[in-house]
């Protein structure tokens, strides 16, 4: 009952986000929680509990491991549970959900903690995963995160090739559509928003948000959907960290640094 | 040409070259990711800020060490080996480092240490009076600094961290005030940790210190040589395994050497010690970046040089003295 009415309420909050596109994102039930925290390999607070949202019963799921293996996932409702991590870094969810003239599509990264798998996350973003395909370029660093106010670079690929002139639409859920058109090689930029709103001082005092990047594409009747999403966190900078502030204190440095070549040059001789 | 064939010109090219692998690196090669930087452990001030470098200083993982790991000796009881293995894996990775180059990381590749001579380049350029070298009370009363450094903020308060005893922001303390991250991120275009935080008292401090400090470490540059370097804590890292290290400053001056203070004109660290007379003895001082400036400047045939192992790489002669003396007028016109 507790899991329906957390569904439900997930489902309220996410209402007109993602609308008609397969794709994943957190699930913060307890049960997710408490997973991820005897597991290991989570960050504090994580949950090891995803939904598939605008799944359907045709819907797969697969988890590619740091060492590129795979490994099946096993739905309940539309949700998942992920495996206790084996080893440590980059892992991605894929998920499918094809018909006769569909094929949609949802790619999610996580980075976990544990034995290093010694495979080049390189490897692991290049892999093709579905036909129509959002690819990071790059991913965000192990220990690093996806900041709002920051600008990050996509490459659509389709069928193993890039895909140029496409539109892609970025989501978050207090920003509207924004659309991006990808270039001769299927590159893109997107500028992440900073729509963090009620915000506390600290960093680990605000939790993150979701953005969702889409793309449509038809090819011999055939219509691809694929979607990235990826947790987005706030910007210190944006907040209570001030630039103008930091370049002063730089600046008074530097004058303490002059003051004392003033006070020493009389002492000092050209180095001979 | 030929007048430019010099260890110090030598040094330039490897400097830079290193400059721009640990500063890009991750533009040029596949580094990008931390599973494919080069060691994750380097004993020099390769900034793991820099999303575009390709390797990152032994530093930063000993502080995440000491605040996440093991400090869970003291927090879940955990077991040695579980709280000391990652510690041991990049003290080990620093030891196999200091044994191929010793501290050479120093003068040859550290990206800070180039920063700093590239502005003290500058400034004789731009006619600042240079100071020959600090006096001995100064150097005597500098030289514990990058000990303290070290002890507490590389290893003490992020272990407390760890325990619970302070806030998060002394987890890394270290990284937040250091120079390199300002600069390394800073020569990628990345202004971002230029900041003053009001997160806190202590995140304020942090933040303030490492500006300040920034901003001194550029204009004294401008006339003290190295002026970071003396109070870096590598160099005490270094210091541990330098007895290993297969490249090291002889002297031996036992006959040849007059105690002429050539060497600690030229030394960048202003280490009074290397005048002092051996014999056939590794004077490498626990500040030395083995720059190689004493043997280029001694003017006595084989007193000062430097060896690898058994073999002797360079040492020094009256010949190359004249030589680079002769580029030394000329530099400084």
């Amino acid at each position: 009952m507790k899991k329906i009415l957390f569904s439900l309420l997930l489902g309220v909050s996410l209402w007109g986000y993602g609308e008609g596109v397969l794709y994943w994102t957190p699930h913060g039930c307890d049960e997710g929680k408490t997973t991820a925290s005897k597991h290991g390999g989570h960050g504090k607070g994580e949950s090891a509990m995803f939904a598939l949202m605008n799944s359907d019963a045709n819907a797969s799921a697969h988890l590619i491991l740091p060492d590129l293996s795979e490994k099946a996932l096993t739905f309940t409702l539309n949700t998942i549970m992920l495996p206790k991590p084996s080893m440590g870094g980059y892992y991605a969810m894929v998920a499918e959900v094809s018909t006769a003239t569909r094929v949609q599509s949802a790619i999610r990264y996580l980075s976990l903690q544990g034995r290093p798998a010694k495979v080049s996350p390189t490897l692991l973003i290049a892999l093709s995963k579905t036909a129509l395909e959002i690819v990071p370029d790059p991913l965000h660093r192990e220990h690093d995160r996806y900041t709002a106010s920051k600008s990050y670079r996509f490459i659509l690929m389709f069928q193993n090739k890039p895909l140029k002139n496409a539109t892609v639409t970025l989501e978050t859920h207090k920003t509207p559509i924004q659309n991006y058109m990808s270039d001769e090689r299927g590159s893109f930029t997107i500028t992440l928003p900073n729509d963090f709103t009620n915000v506390r001082v600290g960093r680990s005092e605000n939790k993150p948000s979701e953005f969702l990047l889409s793309v449509h594409h038809n090819d011999n009747f055939t219509a691809y959907t694929s979607t990235f999403s990826m947790p987005y966190h706030i910007n210190p900078n944006d907040f209570w960290q001030s630039q103008s502030w930091g370049i002063g204190a730089i600046f008074l440095g530097f004058l303490g640094g002059i003051f004392l070549y003033r006070r020493h040059k009389k002492q000092g001789v050209s180095r001979g | 040409m030929d007048k430019f064939l010099t260890v110090t010109a030598l040094r330039r090219v490897v400097q830079l070259t290193a400059f721009v692998f640990f500063v890009y690196g991750a533009m040029i090669f596949a580094t990008f990711y931390t599973d494919d930087k080069l060691t994750q452990a380097l004993p020099a001030l390769s900034c793991a800020y820099d999303m575009k470098g390709g390797d990152y200083c032994a530093l930063i993982p000993l502080q995440h060490q000491m605040d996440h790991r093991v400090s869970t000796l003291f927090t879940q009881n955990a077991g040695a080996m579980e709280a000391f293995m990652g510690t041991l894996i990049t003290i080990g990775t620093v030891a196999l480092l200091i044994l191929i180059l010793n501290k050479a990381f120093c003068g040859w590749l550290c990206p800070l240490g180039f920063f700093q001579e590239t502005i003290t380049m500058i400034g004789t350029k731009l006619g600042f009076t240079q100071l020959t070298s600090l006096s001995r009370e100064t150097i005597t009363k500098i030289r514990p600094i990058k000990w303290f450094i070290f002890l507490f903020l590389v290893l003490i308060l992020p272990l407390l961290t760890g325990i619970g005893f302070l806030g998060h922001e002394w987890g890394n303390p270290y990284c937040s005030i250091c120079p390199s991250r300002i600069m390394t991120t800073a020569m990628t275009g990345d202004m971002s940790q230029v900041y003053i935080s009001q997160a806190n008292g202590g995140y304020f401090a942090l933040s303030l210190i490492a500006d300040l400090l920034f901003g001194l470490m550029i204009a004294l540059a401008l006339f003290v040589r190295q002026p970071f370097c003396r109070i870096c804590p590598i160099l005490p890292m270094q210091t541990l395994f330098k007895k290993i290290g297969l490249l090291r400053l002889v002297k031996n001056g036992s006959s040849s050497c007059e105690s002429c203070g050539n060497c600690i004109k030229a030394c960048p660290m202003d280490i009074y010690e290397i005048q002092d007379q051996a014999e056939n003895r590794n004077i490498t001082h626990s500040d030395c970046t083995l720059c190689g400036r004493c043997v280029e400047f001694c003017p006595h045939d084989g007193v000062m040089s430097f060896k690898y192992g058994p073999l002797t790489l360079y040492s020094s002669s009256k010949e190359r003295f004249k030589k680079r003396t002769k580029i030394d007028k000329w530099w400084k016109g």
